[in-house]
């Protein structure tokens, strides 16, 4: 999970992933913001994080995910339609 | 001990060991050990070293340099665990200018984002975007190479 200069920088990139361009890989700098800014990851110094936030946070990241239209397995961690 | 360790990356920019942290929180040095595993077993985005009790990666940051070095005040200490995360690293400094800076993969050249409480306030270039490389979930790699 890296950043890039632009798309073209990632895809010229020696370990570039191909399946990453069918996944739609790339996510705009607002979007991770969003992503990684939910409400539990402002919880993280909380002395009860690990037992009152984080067990919420995969069903935050998939509302984000589904709110920024990244809904497919590679971004949603669910497995590929066969 | 979640506590612990998230608490010492932000004040000193390495997580504590366990058998500094036992005695803090009144255990023997080997159930120290052993909650550190727990710890770790009930929050799987980060991870150990391998074939280690050494605490590798805690996101957002990483006790392991990374690419992604963080600055806050002034003062690089800490690095991210990824360039996803690196945007979540702004949540542990509240009232603070968080930046990061990164070389590009591809060409080397500088990136830099600044965020302050949750927002953007720089991005250099403005078309830096992030990436997915491997999916998350079964189709995602191993752990250390995300």
């Amino acid at each position: 999970m890296n950043l890039f200069r632009s798309e073209d920088h990632a895809r010229r990139w020696a370990q570039f992933n191909p399946a990453s361009e069918a996944g739609l890989g790339f996510i705009p700098v607002p979007d991770l913001v969003a992503f990684f800014g939910t409400e539990t990851r402002r919880h993280m110094l909380d002395p009860d994080y690990l037992s009152t936030w984080y067990p919420k946070r995969a069903a935050e990241r998939r509302a984000v995910l589904e709110r920024i239209g990244k809904t497919t397995p590679f971004w949603l961690g669910t497995p590929a339609p066969s | 001990m979640f506590h612990l360790i998230m608490r010492g990356l932000v004040d000193h920019g390495r997580a504590p060991h366990y058998a500094e942290m036992a005695p803090a929180l009144g255990l023997s040095v080997e159930d120290g050990r052993r909650l550190l595993r727990d710890v770790m077993q009930a929050y799987p985005i980060g991870w150990l070293h391998p074939d280690t009790d050494y605490v590798a990666s805690f996101p957002p940051l990483n006790n392991l340099p990374t690419q992604y070095r963080v600055t806050v005040g002034g003062e690089q200490k800490w690095f991210a665990q990824c360039g996803f995360e690196a945007t979540s690293v702004t949540w542990l400094f509240p009232g603070a200018t968080v930046r990061i800076d990164a070389p590009c993969l591809d060409c080397g050249d500088p990136m830099r984002i600044e965020m302050r409480d949750g927002e953007l306030v720089a991005v250099d270039p403005p078309g830096l975007v992030g990436h997915l490389n491997w999916g998350f979930g079964p189709s995602r790699g191993r752990p250390p190479f995300l």
